[in-house]
C-alpha cells in the first residue's frame, strides 16, 4: 500500500504535466495562426489539440491522468482570395490555417486555471505532510 | 491511559482516512479535462469505522490477534457531480477544491488534538 499523500502528490504533479503539454500546444497553435504552404495549393498548418486520458497507474494504485495523443483538429481551412500568394490554387485562393485565435485563448485560460487546480490539491497535500512531520516535534 | 491511546488510534485512522480523501481529490483534479472520466469520492468515515471496529480482543496469552488495524484500503465510490460536461466529464474544480479545503481543515483539527495530547501525556511523564 502506498501512502496515500505522496501519491497525492504525484497525481497532481501528472496534472500538471499535462496542463502544460496542453499550454505548449496552444501556444504552438497561436505562433502558427498565419503558416501558409509554399506551393500552390499546398496544405497550410493544421490546429493541433491534445487528448486527455485516465490511466490507473499501477504502483501508486490511483487515476492519473496523461496526454494520450496531439491530434491534427478536422475543421476545415480558412480560405481567402489572393492570387499572388505563393500557395494560391489555380482560382487565386489561399488555404489558412484553422486556427481560432479566440477559442486558443480560451483554451489557454482553461488550462491555466486547471493547472492553479492541481497546484493547490498538491500545496495542500504537502502541507498534510508537514503538519504530520509536526506532530513528533516536541516541546512546541 | 487506555482512553489516550483509543483517541491517538482514532486520530491515526481519520488521518489515514483524510489521506486517502485528499489522494482521490488530487486524482479528480489532474483529470478536470479528461473526457469520460467521473468525478469519484471515498465512502463515509463513519461507514469505514463501522466495519473497522469489531476487532477481536486478545485477553489471554494464547489468544491470536490480526495485529494492527487495517484500514487501508477505502473503497472509491461516484460522488453525486455538480455539473457533467458534454464530453461525458462530472468533475467540478470548485467542488473538488471546497473538499480538499475540508479535508486541510479536518486534518488540522486531527494533528492538533493529537500534539494537545501528546503534550498531556509528556507533561504527566516528566512530573
Amino acid at each position: 500500500m502506498h501512502d496515500p499523500l505522496s501519491s497525492a502528490l504525484r497525481i497532481g504533479a501528472s496534472g500538471l504535466e499535462a496542463q502544460s503539454k496542453r499550454l505548449r500546444v496552444v501556444t504552438e497553435n497561436l505562433a502558427n495562426a498565419q503558416s501558409t504552404g509554399k506551393t500552390p495549393g499546398a496544405d497550410p498548418y493544421t490546429r493541433k489539440v491534445v487528448t486527455f486520458e485516465n490511466e490507473l497507474d499501477e504502483t501508486i494504485g490511483a487515476n492519473v491522468v496523461k496526454v494520450g495523443g496531439i491530434e491534427r483538429h478536422r475543421s476545415p481551412y480558412r480560405v481567402e482570395h489572393n492570387p499572388g500568394h505563393p500557395a494560391a490554387d489555380q482560382n487565386g485562393f489561399v488555404k489558412l490555417p484553422n486556427v481560432d485565435i479566440v477559442s486558443e485563448v480560451a483554451d489557454m485560460h482553461e488550462a491555466n486555471r486547471a493547472y492553479e487546480a492541481n497546484l493547490q490539491a498538491i500545496k495542500q497535500a504537502r502541507e498534510m505532510i508537514a503538519m504530520t512531520i509536526d506532530m513528533l516535534r516536541t516541546g512546541s | 491511559m487506555t482512553t489516550a491511546i483509543h483517541l491517538f488510534d482514532a486520530v491515526s485512522r481519520n488521518n489515514r482516512w483524510l489521506s486517502v480523501r485528499q489522494s482521490t481529490i488530487a486524482s479528480n483534479i489532474a483529470n478536470a479535462n479528461t473526457p469520460g472520466y467521473r468525478a469519484l469520492d471515498v465512502e463515509p468515515f463513519e461507514k469505514v469505522l463501522e466495519a473497522t471496529r469489531l476487532t477481536l480482543q486478545a485477553t489471554q496469552p494464547g489468544h491470536m490477534t490480526d495485529g494492527a488495524t487495517k484500514v487501508t484500503a477505502v473503497d472509491v465510490r461516484k460522488s453525486e457531480p455538480w455539473e457533467t460536461t458534454h464530453s461525458g466529464n462530472s468533475v467540478s474544480l470548485e467542488q473538488e477544491l471546497i473538499n480538499a479545503g475540508e479535508v486541510n481543515r479536518a486534518y488540522r483539527l486531527n494533528t492538533g488534538i493529537a500534539k494537545a495530547f501528546h503534550r498531556m501525556l509528556l507533561a504527566s511523564a516528566k512530573a
